[in-house]
């Protein structure tokens, strides 16, 4: 295991804080890190490993959130049972993508993928009959582990962190593994991998389906801690963005990057939030400029994120990252 | 059927101005091969620019958008020397991430500028309606159009006849030839770059009066002209021409069959099923999307 302490470090002190800390404020702030650090993870099989940036994954998260959500208020049903249909959901419209993927590169994917999440966006917000519409879905809050009341915000960073260290396996599988390895191969030449026999459609689409099941599975936890799913957050290009945002910054294509693009971001905009909540709410804008800048600046001097670039000055070996 | 003749004059009209934002997004993307995911925002930010005129100068929108002509233009070659120099010869992927930072940086600059609230530009003629016998059209819009459409030509007739527009049409085709023969391209990028924001800068100022203006405004319209540009080929100026005016089309019958509600369902639908089964458009080249260029 090679390299991959400063991972095990990051874990192992998340998993130790809600012993120590009970401030309800920092726990959340742990948990909503966690959540997009995850959230982020699972955008980089699709984006990072297979190399199919996509800017539509909120597409799968709201999926996911939905499909807890109405489970829940309309026929009383497990999330986790929605977390199997939003899962199942996000898997059948992942392969659709995944296809797609086939025969179109570039920016052509980039927008076919906007262009999915736009539709289930309107799906949601002017289908009255099922969802409810634009008002959103409010979850109940129904106390036990079967129906994922838990008041107990320790419980939860716990919840959360298995979802974050499964993620961080799978990337550590695509990592070291010869579907990996394969997988890198059609990223970088895909008609070089080709010709040597390695199946890329079939990789391509697995590697996109399992991105966007965990997404869901991302959205079904984030709709259930919230309480509520509002279909121009959960389906919007925002929060696409915001999901590749953690993984660019923080190393794309590497396990550790998402996770710490997703502290960045989450620290800086929880500080924000705590200095100008209330009135003054739109200054909370100033972290995405920040990270606007940020990602331009790093586009143009360390591409490869933070973690490699971290790497490289450490003469540390954080796996081979990848550069856009 | 009295409706026929209002649906199809509102089409041109609607099509008019979505031209305008999508020949400058299929300009870009026709010369220096990249995808401007920010483009959207330049819209917005020149519709609070008429926005601010407006509300503390008391300057009509139309006066604005003479003065702001060079301000745009300027804007855009800024925009370019700061951000785009850098990456216009990165890979794809470099290139779309630096759009979208550009895209996140400047959203929330008018998020954090000028709130979430919408903003209206509320002209003494907001309201005025002109009759052509069945028909009737809103005074603001006549003005969008006439003023995009007389903009396009214009464009059009530079690319064409101007030896500079000739420059850029010839690194379109093949930039290292380009250079080859003395052609300056990096000025080529940056006057392009500076050309594209300009058309939707002055379509932003032109849908200021019709349109409310908020940070996410730029979204909605830039989509519509997604589908236009890739309709129409990518990098084809006519193509995107006649593609604004297909998309027009679907979304004013469509709000007409059906009800504005789902209007957008019927364009993003139309977009997928062209990126599926002809995804380099309706005159573009065959094959184009597979290589991404």
């Amino acid at each position: 295991m090679r390299g991959s302490w400063p991972a095990v470090v990051f874990l192992a002190l998340a998993a130790l804080v809600p012993v120590v800390v009970r401030d309800a404020f920092l726990l959340d702030g742990l948990i909503l890190l966690l959540l997009w650090g995850t959230t982020a993870a699972a955008w980089n099989i699709a984006g990072g490993y297979a190399g199919q940036v996509s800017l539509g994954h909120s597409a799968f998260f709201g999926l996911g959130a939905y499909a807890a959500a109405l489970l829940g208020t309309r026929w009383d049903l497990s999330p986790w049972l929605g977390l199997l249909v939003g899962a199942a959901l996000a898997t059948a419209f992942g392969c659709i993508i995944g296809f797609l993927s086939n025969r179109l590169r570039g920016p052509y994917f980039v927008l076919a993928t906007i262009a999915c999440s736009q539709v289930l966006l309107i799906v949601a917000s002017r289908w009255r009959a099922l969802t409810a519409g634009s008002e959103g879905v409010p979850v109940p809050f129904r106390p036990g582990f079967w129906t994922l009341g838990i008041a107990d915000k320790r419980v939860w960073v716990y919840l959360v962190l298995v979802l974050a260290v499964l993620l961080y396996l799978i990337e550590l599988y695509l990592e070291r593994s010869r579907r990996g390895y394969q997988l890198a191969a059609v990223r970088e030449d895909e008609d070089a991998a080709l010709s040597l026999g390695v199946p890329a459609l079939r990789l391509k689409v697995a590697a996109i389906t399992a991105s966007a099941a965990l997404t869901a599975v991302c959205g079904v936890l984030w709709a259930q801690y919230v309480g509520f799913v509002d279909p121009f957050y959960v389906f919007s290009v925002d929060l696409s963005v915001r999901f590749c945002l953690a993984a660019i910054l923080g190393g794309i294509g590497t396990p550790l990057g998402p996770f710490l693009g997703a502290t960045l971001i989450v620290t800086l905009e929880t500080y924000l939030r705590a200095r100008f909540g209330g009135i003054g709410a739109g200054r909370v804008g100033i972290y995405l400029i920040i990270y606007g800048i940020a990602l331009i600046v790093m586009m143009r001097f360390a591409p490869q994120g933070l973690v490699p670039w971290i790497g490289e000055r450490l003469r540390w070996r954080p796996g081979p990252g990848t550069a856009p | 059927m009295h409706t026929i003749p209002q649906l199809v004059v509102s089409t041109i009209l609607l099509g008019g101005i979505y031209a305008l934002i999508a020949v400058g997004l299929t300009l870009i993307f026709g010369v220096m091969r990249v995808v401007n995911f920010a483009h959207g925002e330049f819209l917005m930010l020149s519709m609070y620019l008429a926005f601010w005129a407006f509300a503390l100068l008391r300057l009509d929108p139309y006066v604005t958008l003479v003065l702001a002509l060079p301000l745009i233009f300027g804007g855009g070659w800024l925009s370019y020397r700061l951000v785009m120099r850098p990456v216009v010869h990165a890979s794809h992927n470099v290139q779309i991430f630096t759009t979208v930072g550009l895209s996140i940086a400047l959203q929330n600059l008018a998020l954090v500028l000028w709130t979430a609230d919408s903003q209206f530009v509320r002209t003494s003629y907001y309201a005025v309606v002109v009759r052509f016998g069945s028909m009737a059209l809103n005074l603001a819009q006549i003005v969008a159009f006439a003023v995009a459409v007389l903009f396009t030509a214009a464009l059009f007739a530079f690319m064409r006849w101007s030896y500079t527009g000739k420059v850029m049409r010839a690194t379109a085709q093949d930039r290292h030839v380009a250079a080859l023969m003395g052609i300056d391209t990096s000025r080529v990028f940056a006057l392009t770059w500076a050309v594209g924001i300009t058309c939707v800068g002055v379509a932003g100022v032109l849908l200021a009066p019709i349109y409310p203006v908020y940070p996410t405004v730029g979204l909605q319209f830039v989509l519509i002209a997604y589908v236009a540009v890739v309709l129409g080929g990518l990098g084809d100026m006519a193509g995107a021409l006649i593609a604004s005016l297909v998309v027009a089309a679907v979304e004013v019958v469509g709000s007409y069959m059906i009800g504005t509600a789902w209007k957008e369902v019927l364009y993003l639908l139309l977009f997928i099923a062209i990126l599926v089964v002809r995804p380099a458009g309706l005159f573009g080249q065959r094959g184009a999307e597979a290589i991404g260029t």
